[in-house]
């Protein structure tokens, strides 16, 4: 019995790779020819801008909290109309691991992943990308979400504005 | 002792103890955002709902204005009280911004945490949301005030317990407004509690905005350097620099909260000029050849001229670690020129503290339930904030305040005063404990003589002196006294305001060393040839600094271990770099002698703002942090004595072959410290005849502390920039008459440090005959030691 057995396991394995010589080939000859990722494939991690062309990020620190790898870092600082943003991000792309989690925490959707892949390079350093590097035009995959629009503190529609609120109270006044 | 059931679990608590505390005893938290323990309870927030099930009161009610009593039975999560939580929170968050991305509370915010705890994640009202105007409150306070959710904290921490009147509640429901009436900067000086008091993003600190969050902020427990109180305090820092402090909660000293002046004056230790690393004669050096470059140097000298050839300069600012280990050094070459306060007034002030107060010593804690305070030549506000606040506790309760003073002492509270010259402070103290007030005037004996009724009505009377003006007669007076006025019911109790964070430690250090007018003596005869000064700065700290720069110039050799840009700093031959008190362990004793320790924030090294210029951190990567040499001052000490560079050794060893450090052993961070054993641990010091001015020029200068913002470490606190003064004078509106000068006036000051162009105030309060001008760093003013007098010229000042 056992010799059937043998004689079986070693001619399948060449039944099997006989096969595939008539099949059409998985691989593709990289980097002459290139794959198209689906849209929602994580890859190189871009911030992006608001409807209106202004920066989406407000440096809340909660990407770089998320990060499980610690390859995210950036110092917040304060606009002349009191908008927050990131005075310089920094992601470490040689420790970025492309998880996600830091575009799951974000809450302005300014940072996002993207389909290309191709960030490999020999220089360390080349691999650390600054706000620059980062930002792109664009809104990305929300097309219509600003952050300030919806919380209320008055950056962008000023003290009031925005469509879910009353203009600011007085304080003083008597009327009931 | 009332016995109640909570949650099934049975606890028995203090009488009048609220059920709100009774349930945390049992580390039951119950979610409250107006409860407070320093505040009290007012059960305006509506959180803290629990079921009283069994019991004198039932039903659902605020567990925190309820006394807990004899069998009562409480469930904190009866279905009923959770579902009026859950609403609670959910009305709290109709008018909510949901900015918590660009808020700097997130992380710390209470209001978060309830949300989540209250389990309000959909947002079910439709309706548009109330919104405000924000004001400017100063440099300290940013304002928010659409994340209000009205539980009254600020008010009652800035009005009930701060005593501020600027700042408070106005409107209606929903447009109920906290702040000032008109925007401006928050007048009190304990303005940053409201920050910590806040459980959401209303008041956030601005010298903080938007610099970290939470998570990221490396904290400890630490304890203030900014005067001899000993308050408890959270540094937090990040990138390589301390970026803020909070409140740390010691129920002996300062309780829940802290001064402006201990809140933001951290940033000395992120000074641009702060020097960090090691020179010889003006060339840097690795910290090794420093130290074996002070060794060699110093053996020789002490070869060639004798042990005492070498003085040691400790400081008030040290741990008490490296202020012993000094000692050590000191003697390992046998010198007996050893001081630890370059002001000669506090120095003795300290000691004669230490020697003399024994069982009269007060913490702030006890203060607050005092019934009678008296201070004599103490000005809280300047020369150790809390105490102010301590005192104002004290007066809510009942407590009657009396301040001696030739100053016009402010406090956060209602206190008489009685204004009288510095000279005459230990007389008075020396009368009073006498009963004899036969040395004062018809007039004057009016003004004392029912002081001395109050003492003996009073349950619980303590007595503050200040360091400066009292100086070590002044201390010995005032302990003396209390012992004259104690009875056998009840002992009256002594607090004096020193120098420094240490500057008791360094008193028990001292002992009946000399005092540092003999040390400039010495200097000036050459038998001292080289100075160690320990964070300490004698060029700027000495009562004469004209004497003490002309002396200090003969010195052969001057080494000095600091952390701040001092003159000594600048001027020393061999110059060590150490670490601030955030960056190590250590510990200081405290004004009543309590030994406290506190544990390294941050690692020192330059802040990457400042290796990055404000941009990114450098893509370069260094073997070592850039300016990270300051090493601890014990450590440092420990390496030049060649011994093991252990704190817990060094402890040991301190503990070991000194009977009142045994305390060392067991010390930990984050309580409220040990007082050290009363015993009289010293003999009593020689005090030395401060100069005097002889008003032989037109007007007598007294020199004060200044506010906040004036001293020496909070000086190199940028966030208290705004807070320093420009140069003034306080003069009694008589002797102003007298020069024809006006309030608002500018004057020219002459004294003989130089001209200075002041500005005049002033007060009624304070006493006739004096021109009072607060030592402000880098004006002419500077050379003023507090409590020296001095002659000197006022003029008024014709605009040319």
């Amino acid at each position: 019995m056992n010799l059937w057995r043998d004689i079986k396991g070693t001619l399948q394995p060449f039944w099997i790779t006989l096969g595939y010589l008539f099949k059409k080939p998985v691989t593709i000859q990289y980097p002459e020819e290139k794959r198209t990722p689906p849209p929602r494939y994580r890859a190189r991690i871009v911030l992006t801008r608001n409807p209106d062309g202004s920066e989406r990020c407000v440096a809340c620190q909660l990407c770089s909290a998320a990060c499980p790898v610690n390859c995210i870092s950036m110092q917040a600082a304060e606009d002349a109309d009191g908008r927050r943003y990131a005075a310089w991000f920094r992601i470490n792309f040689s420790r970025c691991i492309f998880c996600g989690l830091c575009t799951e925490a974000c809450p302005t959707m300014a940072i996002q992943t993207t389909p290309d892949y191709e960030i490999c390079n020999r220089d360390v350093l080349k691999l650390v990308h600054e706000k620059d590097d980062l930002l792109v035009d664009g809104c990305g995959k929300d097309t219509e979400y600003n952050f300030y629009e919806h919380s209320g503190i008055g950056v962008v529609n000023g003290r009031g504005g925005n469509e879910d609120e009353y203009g600011p109270v007085d304080p003083k006044s008597l009327m009931p | 002792m009332p016995k109640l059931t909570i949650d099934n679990l049975e606890v028995t608590v203090p009488e009048g103890t609220n059920v709100l505390e009774a349930a945390r005893i049992l580390d039951i938290v119950i979610p409250h955002f107006c409860y407070h323990e320093a505040l009290g309870a007012v059960g305006s927030c509506r959180l803290c709902a629990m079921m009283f099930l069994e019991g004198p009161v039932k039903g659902v009610q605020m567990s925190c204005m309820i006394k807990a009593q004899d069998g009562m039975v409480v469930s904190s999560t009866d279905p009923t009280a959770v579902e009026l939580r859950e609403h609670v929170i959910e009305w709290a968050m109709t008018n909510h911004p949901h900015d918590c991305p660009v808020c700097d509370e997130g992380g710390e915010c209470q209001l978060q945490e309830m949300t989540v705890a209250g389990g309000h994640g959909n947002r079910r009202y439709r309706g548009k949301k109330a919104t405000f105007t924000n004001q400017d409150l100063g440099p300290f306070v940013q304002q928010e005030m659409n994340r209000c959710i009205t539980c009254y904290r600020c008010v009652r921490t800035y009005r009930d317990y701060c005593g501020g009147t600027d700042y408070g509640v106005l409107g209606s429901r929903n447009r109920i407004f906290y702040g000032r009436f008109q925007e401006g900067k928050l007048e009190s000086p304990f303005s940053g509690n409201i920050i910590d008091a806040c459980p959401t993003g209303v008041l956030t600190s601005k010298p903080f905005r938007y610099k970290t969050r939470l998570w990221d902020l490396q904290e400890a427990p630490s304890i203030c350097p900014h005067c001899s109180l000993g308050c408890a305090i959270v540094p937090g820092g990040r990138y390589r620099e301390v970026q803020r402090v909070r409140a740390g909660i010691n129920r002996e000293t300062n309780g829940f909260f802290i001064c402006d002046r201990g809140r933001f004056g951290y940033d000395h230790v992120n000074h641009p000029e702060r020097p960090r690393e090691p020179r010889i004669d003006g060339q840097q050096a690795t910290l090794e050849a420093a130290l074996a470059a002070a060794r060699e140097r110093l053996a020789a000298l002490v070869e060639a001229h004798g042990p005492d050839s070498v003085a040691f300069l400790g400081s008030s600012r040290a741990s008490l670690e490296a202020n012993a280990l000094l000692r050590d050094w000191a003697s390992a070459y046998g010198s007996t020129q050893l001081v630890y306060e370059a002001h000669q007034g506090r120095d003795y002030a300290a000691r004669t503290l230490a020697a003399q107060v024994g069982g009269h010593a007060r913490s702030l804690g006890d203060l607050r339930q005092s019934d009678l305070i008296l201070l004599f030549g103490a000005d809280p506000l300047a020369e150790g904030p809390m105490l102010a606040l301590a005192i104002r506790q004290a007066v809510r309760d009942g407590a009657k305040v009396v301040t001696i003073d030739p100053r016009p002492v402010v406090l956060p509270c209602a206190a008489r005063h009685l204004p009288l010259m510095p000279g005459r402070l230990p007389v008075l103290l020396a009368a009073l404990g006498q009963g004899d007030l036969s040395a004062f005037d018809a007039e004057e004996r009016a003004l004392f003589a029912p002081l001395l009724d109050q003492i003996k009505a009073a349950r619980r009377p303590v007595l503050v002196g200040g360091a400066d003006l009292l100086g070590g007669k002044g201390v010995a007076a005032l302990c003396s006294a209390a012992s004259a006025l104690s009875t056998t019911e009840r002992a009256v109790g002594v607090m004096a305001l020193l120098g420094g964070p240490n500057s008791y430690g360094g008193a028990l250090l001292a002992g009946d060393g000399p005092g540092f007018d003999t040390l400039l003596d010495a200097i000036q005869e050459r038998t001292v040839r080289a100075l160690v000064c320990l964070e300490s700065d004698p060029f700027c700290e000495a009562m004469d600094p004209a004497r003490a720069q002309a002396a200090l110039g003969h010195l052969e050799m001057l080494v000095c271990i600091d952390a701040t840009p001092s003159l000594a700093a600048q001027r020393a031959d061999i110059f060590l770099p150490v670490r601030a008190n955030v960056e190590m362990a250590g510990s200081y004793i405290n004004n009543e002698g309590r030994l406290q320790e506190f544990l390294p924030v941050i690692a020192p090294g330059l802040p990457i703002k400042e290796t990055g210029a404000g941009n990114h951190p450098p893509r370069e990567f260094f073997q070592t942090t850039p300016g990270s040499a300051p090493v601890a001052d014990w450590w440092l000490l420990a390496k030049l004595l060649e011994r093991a560079a252990d704190l817990a050794a060094l402890r040991r060893t301190m503990a070991k072959y000194d009977e009142r450090f045994s305390m060392l052993s067991v010390l930990a961070a984050e309580t409220s410290g040990l007082r050290l054993p009363v015993k009289v641990v010293l003999p009593p010091v020689a005090d030395r005849e401060l100069p005097h001015a002889d008003g032989s020029d037109n007007q007598v200068l007294l020199a004060t502390t200044g506010p906040l913002g004036s001293h020496w470490l909070a000086h190199l606190s940028s966030p208290l920039a705004a807070t320093e003064p420009r140069p003034y004078v306080c003069l009694h509106p008589e002797s102003a008459a007298a020069l024809g000068l006006a309030p608002g006036d500018r004057a020219r000051l002459t004294t003989r440090f130089g001209h200075c162009h002041v500005e005049v105030r002033l007060s009624a309060q304070m006493v006739n005959g004096l021109v009072l001008a607060p030592q402000l760093w880098d004006t002419a003013l500077e050379g003023l030691a507090p409590g020296s007098m001095h002659d000197c010229r006022l003029e008024k000042e014709t605009k040319a």
